[in-house]
């Protein structure tokens, strides 16, 4: 090898190595640290989630710095997701910074994957971050397909979830006595909520 | 992350086969281009008139070593799914130990040993099958000294681990040890030449 | 292409350094394609392991040493064995390339045949036991695991040079 040679390849060397003794760790890694304490006190206060109709009103109220974050794949949130909501996928939520003013509300199918997010969130010093309490299982039973028990009355707490409801386009109805399948009574249900029921109800959390 | 190829299902069941192929077809290749399968060679370095054994070694490492930390760094080789093998503090002293004795008498390592049987030389052939014999007797001694064989396990356990330090303080530190080694060696092959043994 | 050395003279073997940066390339590749590094010995022990099992494998189940290594696909199922004849190839070629291609017996000028090989025989045994205490050999051992830091591969570096050293030391006559 010539001695210029040579001299290129050790410098490269020398380069590599002392930049490798600064830059330290070699796994690209993202590290948060969680006040247990006060994540515990959180959820036992139950102020770590909201429930589908407490996040439909959010929206309908157009609350400002609200994001709703779908946590699920890219195909899940192809298939429906929640009108307005982003689709950051639970292994990139480590990229996300907080920023002053944002309400997060994180989703997933039944809330378990959320639920973790909004530990990593919190982890990485989000302040107001909440997760979907029951997924999207849940938005779909209240929001978009709820349904009234029959021996139940209609009373105001069910007109609003009703009109609710209906801004986001389902379809609320009465159905049987609890227990009974509640297709048989009742008008039948717009058929893309029920595709997209049925699916979100096929695939797991 | 988008290596190992075979871990992130890039590569499947044949495939990473044919990569071990190509692999081992290149590793061959290195080793007798640089003449690790004679065994004139590896004695050269024992003699300290020919240091190329420590220089190849040293360098492969040094290289390797380089690639996975920066290839890591930057996202593209997932370093928990490369097989970190396991230390056994004592079965590997005392096995290193065994083995540069034999090394030393052979004058070809495992690998070398294959290159020089595969390129014609008939002492290659011949520390294969002192090899085969070698392991397949310790194999069935095995249970008799198995306390020691599975002793002082400590998993995965890096030089960063054990000295409380980064990944990139040991780098750094086998770089520099690595070019100094060079440099002596270098001294070290001009001074044996000039006196002779 | 002509040799400058003459047509049928062995070319000379390449730069030691230049060499290195290739194998630790080649090692590279490896653990990016497959997520392991390179061995040797390890094929031996799945031969081993598959010799045992063929005689007894009541033998070979018991052995916590030959159960480990057996390849229920076979001993061409084995990453290791593959890789190995990969090398032999690879070595045949370079080799056939630059006219090193022959068969002898190398040995120092005070050496006999038998004694060479007697010698290889018996380093490759002792080798066979050390490799299989230490988990693996220098292409195993000393080039993988020392490239990833791994404690008990520097330590079999260190234990081997030094005996390695030591041992070459007193067997100098041997191959002056």
């Amino acid at each position: 090898m010539t001695n210029t040679a040579r001299n290129v390849l050790v410098a490269m060397t020398i380069v590599l190595a002392v930049g490798a003794l600064i830059v330290g760790n070699p796994r690209a890694s993202t590290s948060g640290t969680v006040d247990v304490t006060a994540l515990a006190r959180d959820i036992e206060h139950e102020a770590d989630h909201v429930t589908a109709l407490e996040l439909a009103q959010w929206l309908r109220d157009h609350k400002s710095g609200l994001r709703v974050l779908d946590v699920r794949s890219d195909s899940e949130f192809a298939d429906f997701h929640i009108p307005g909501a982003e689709h950051v996928a639970l292994s990139r939520l480590a990229s996300l910074k907080p920023a002053g003013g944002e309400t997060i509300v994180l989703y997933s199918e039944g809330g378990a994957h959320a639920a973790q997010g909004w530990v990593l969130l919190r982890a990485l010093g989000f302040r107001e971050v909440y997760f979907l309490r029951g997924g999207l299982l849940d938005w779909m039973d209240d929001i978009e397909n709820p349904v009234r028990a029959a021996n139940r009355t209609a009373d105001s707490a069910w007109a609003h979830q009703a009109e609710l409801s209906r801004y986001f386009g389902g379809v609320p109805r009465v159905g049987a006595v609890p227990g009974l399948p509640s297709a048989s009574v009742g008008a039948e249900t717009a058929p893309a909520a029920t595709s997209a029921v049925a699916r979100a109800k096929r695939r797991g959390c | 992350m988008i290596a190992p190829w075979w871990e992130t299902g890039a590569l499947s069941p044949p495939g990473v086969l044919v990569a071990g192929l190509f692999v081992g077809i290149a590793f061959g290749a290195c080793l007798e281009r640089a003449g690790l399968g004679s065994a004139k060679k590896l004695i050269g370095q024992f003699t300290l008139k020919d240091m190329a054994v420590f220089k190849v070694m040293f360098t492969a490492i040094v290289t390797a070593m380089l690639g996975v930390f920066w290839l890591s760094r930057v996202g593209v080789l997932d370093l928990d799914k490369v097989y970190l093998p396991e230390t056994f503090v004592l079965p590997q002293l005392a096995g290193g130990v065994i083995f540069g004795v034999g090394f030393a008498l052979a004058g070809l390592c495992p690998g070398t040993s294959c290159v020089a049987a595969a390129t014609g030389r008939g002492d290659g052939l011949a520390v294969v099958l002192g090899m085969l014999a070698g392991v397949l007797a310790t194999g069935l001694a095995l249970p008799t000294f198995q306390e020691f064989f599975v002793s002082t396990a400590k998993g995965g356990f890096t030089l960063s681990q054990a000295f409380g330090v980064t990944d990139g303080a040991v780098v750094f530190a086998i770089v520099a040890l690595a070019l100094v080694g060079f440099a002596v060696t270098s001294r070290i092959e001009r001074w044996a030449s000039r006196t002779s043994t | 292409m002509t040799n400058p050395h003459g047509s049928d003279q062995p070319r000379p073997y390449a730069d030691p350094y230049l060499a290195g940066v290739a194998l630790g390339l080649v090692l590279l590749a490896a653990f990016v394609l497959t997520g392991r590094g390179l061995g040797a010995s390890g094929a031996f022990a799945t031969v081993a392991s598959t010799v045992v099992n063929a005689a007894s494998s009541t033998t070979a189940q018991g052995n916590p040493f030959f159960a480990d290594h057996r390849d229920a696909g076979g001993v061409w199922s084995d990453w290791l064995v593959i890789e190995l004849a990969g090398l032999c190839i690879g070595a045949f070629l370079s080799a056939r390339f630059a006219n090193r291609v022959r068969l002898e017996v190398e040995r120092g000028a005070h050496t006999t045949v038998r004694g060479r090989l007697g010698a290889a025989a018996a380093g490759g045994a002792v080798m066979g036991v050390g490799a299989v205490l230490a988990r693996g050999c220098t292409s195993g051992q000393a080039l993988t695991g020392g490239a990833l830091l791994s404690v008990g591969s520097w330590i079999f570096i260190a234990g081997a040079f030094a005996s390695a050293y030591a041992v070459a030391r007193m067997r100098r006559r041997a191959w002056s």
